[in-house]
């Protein structure tokens, strides 16, 4: 009982927060479905999943979003040769790159922001190139039926996401190699002093990342049947918000998947109830701009009041001893 | 005996390489530059005319003003924003709205500056509590997006006939078009501010180590809020320069500069690390992105190509600058 005590304790302002924006939808719209909020957008919880398991390893990874849009272009490229192969293969090929990616960081040392900045660039470049610059289409509009019929009382595309969220909890929680990736993020020097393999950590990491922008941006054009070069332009700042507002520390080692499961149920209620209030896209914009700075500073408060109580603590500790 | 003759000679060797090392990463780029110019001249058709010289220069300028500003964030060791294109393009209407209200440019050029500077200077502050830069600007970057096209409604500004803005662009010095000569002023400036004044030395120690320079007196978060200056009259700038030329904006035009600007900067050798860099070498590098692109015009590349293409020289550059960076301080 106590254990379960304390692990809520650690979710305690998320769930507020959900709670809170959960009962306000329900007050505003009585006909809002909670499911289908998260459905629409559950690619962005895929997204912002890969990008926590970079941010936990203590690095970042600014390419996932120009990955998705790849991904997606090359999901409709392949497509004549049959809709799930093709985003089996593209998925191959994602998680192939991510994790050439991250070798090359581990093995330049190089800072990840920097690199990923880099492919940011290449991998839209090479979206531009593998859909001729235009939007594609699938030839055969049957062909996505197939991510349409629904496997219990969920879509396969929601199924994928919560199985993603499931498996990659487990993984960093449970296995040795998940455990690393936590060591290098909340202390590097010293998880490589005590034997922890820093490149294979990277190398991890960056393929999760890599992997789930894939299964994002692929799922997504095999649903819609279509794909565009341009696609996926303001999905790295609504991870970001998804990974910050479910308590994801920047300076990396911590977190968890219930975590970013918290902070993307809440940003996938809010911007349902915005488009549902017929909002358009610049200020959903907007407002996960504004989300985005308000935990920022939420959290960076937080963090100098702990900081405060500390250094009392040990101000009274060395008034009491003297 | 002889293992000290071996040891010495090692040393002289590796002091050599290391020169070397020095000397490639210091010119490197503008080298490449110069080459790609000079077989560009023979090899790509009508390069060698004074209109693609014009278009280079006018191109870089752009992208260059906002690069050379940026610099500052990047030496400060606050990495580089990513609200490069939201901010100029406010800039760019700010120019546009008082430039027409009043029907004088300057007060309009005034104004913009003014208005992208005072946002830096929140952005500064925000960013000096330590917060991390990239995600501070790029959420900043998205609410002035957010509000820009909320308040135009995702339609064109335009100024009417009777005020004339566009004097900036089409304004010439002794034939050199003004873009080109508030950029290489602009450089120049921010090159002298950077190295030979004290608040441009303090953004140098500030980036290169934070506890030694916080231990040497210099504050932390005036430093910072005065990158941000730094780096906000560049967009300033470039926003007037960007709305001269394009005549009319739009919140989401000019998609591409955030990253353009960034390239410049990590292409030009400025370490994101902070503390070793110049304005000049980011000016350097947006030339060399401005020609490349340029060649490919003429070259009729497609436009799913360029992107990939400068996404590999940018990644390509940026790597070979880091293992060099990496040799030359062993």
């Amino acid at each position: 009982m106590r254990a379960i005590g304390t692990w809520f304790k650690g979710y305690l302002l998320q769930f507020i927060v959900l709670v809170i924006v959960l009962a306000s939808m329900y007050a505003f719209y009585p006909r809002f479905h909670v499911e289908s909020s998260i459905e629409r957008i559950m690619p962005l919880g895929v997204v912002a999943a890969g990008l926590a398991v970079t941010m936990i390893a203590g690095e970042f990874d600014l390419s996932i979003a120009s990955m998705a849009a790849f991904s997606g272009a090359l999901t409709i490229v392949l497509s004549p040769i049959g809709l799930v192969p093709a985003l089996i293969i593209s998925i191959i090929v994602g998680t192939a790159l991510g994790a050439l990616q991250g070798w090359a960081i581990a093995k330049l040392g190089i800072n990840s922001l920097v690199f990923t900045i880099g492919t940011l660039i290449l991998f839209r470049g090479l979206t531009w190139v593998v859909t001729n610059g235009v939007s594609v289409r699938v030839s055969d509009v049957t062909a996505t039926d197939v991510f349409r019929d629904k496997i219990g009382f969920l879509t396969p595309l929601s199924l994928t996401g919560i199985l993603i969220f499931i498996a990659l909890g487990i993984f960093l929680a449970y296995t040795r190699w998940g455990r690393e990736i936590y060591a290098l993020g909340g202390a590097r020097n010293e998880a490589i002093a005590a034997g922890v393999r820093y490149k294979r950590g990277m190398i991890v990491a960056f393929a999760i990342s890599g992997g789930l922008g894939a299964v994002a941006g692929g799922m997504t054009s095999a649903l819609g049947g279509s794909a565009s070069p341009t696609a996926f332009g303001s999905l790295l700042l609504g991870a970001l918000a998804v990974v910050l507002v479910g308590g994801i520390s920047l300076a990396g080692g911590r977190g968890t998947m219930v975590n970013v499961f918290l902070g993307f149920a809440i940003i996938a209620i809010l911007s349902a109830g915005l488009s549902a209030m017929g909002a358009k896209a610049f200020v959903a914009e907007l407002f996960t701009g504004v989300l985005l700075l308000v935990v920022l500073v939420f959290d960076y408060l937080i963090g100098a009041i702990a900081e405060n109580d500390r250094k009392k603590k040990l101000r009274k500790i060395a008034t009491s001893e003297a | 005996m002889t293992t000290t003759e071996t040891i010495s000679v090692g040393f002289q060797n590796r002091a050599g390489t290391r020169s070397l090392i020095n000397f490639l990463r210091n010119w490197a780029l503008p080298i490449l530059v110069v080459l790609l110019f000079v077989l560009s001249i023979f090899l790509v058709p009508k390069f060698a005319e004074l209109t693609t010289i014009r278009a280079i220069f006018l191109q870089a300028s752009l992208i260059g003003i906002a690069a050379v500003g940026m610099t500052a964030l990047t030496l400060s060791g606050n990495m580089f924003s990513l609200g490069v294109t939201p901010t100029v393009i406010l800039g760019a209407m700010v120019y546009i709205w008082v430039g027409e209200g009043t029907t004088s440019m300057w007060l309009g050029a005034a104004a913009a500056i003014i208005v992208v500077v005072i946002l830096g200077i929140i952005q500064g502050f925000i960013v000096s509590l330590g917060l991390n830069a990239v995600i501070v600007t790029l959420a900043v970057g998205s609410v002035i997006y957010g509000v820009t096209a909320i308040v135009t409604k995702g339609a064109l500004v335009e100024p009417s006939e009777k005020v004339d803005l566009a004097g900036f662009a089409t304004f010439d010095i002794f034939g050199i078009p003004l873009p080109i000569v508030v950029f290489i002023v602009f450089t120049a400036l921010a090159w002298f501010l950077t190295e030979h004044t004290l608040i441009g030395r303090n953004v140098h120690l500030l980036g290169a180590n934070k506890e030694t320079a916080r231990n040497s007196g210099i504050s932390p978060r005036a430093t910072t809020v005065w990158a941000f200056i730094a780096m906000s009259l560049g967009f300033g700038i470039a926003a007037v320069i960007a709305s001269a030329q394009i005549h009319s904006v739009q919140a989401d035009q000019l998609p591409n500069l955030t990253l353009d600007t960034v390239a410049a900067v990590l292409v030009g050798g400025t370490a994101v690390t902070g503390g070793d860099g110049s304005p000049i070498k980011s000016a350097i590098g947006a030339l060399f992105i401005a020609t490349i692109a340029q060649i490919m015009v003429l070259t009729s590349v497609p436009d799913g190509l360029k992107q990939l293409i400068l996404g590999i020289v940018v990644v390509a550059l940026v790597v070979i600058l880091h293992v060099l960076r990496k040799a030359g301080s062993r």
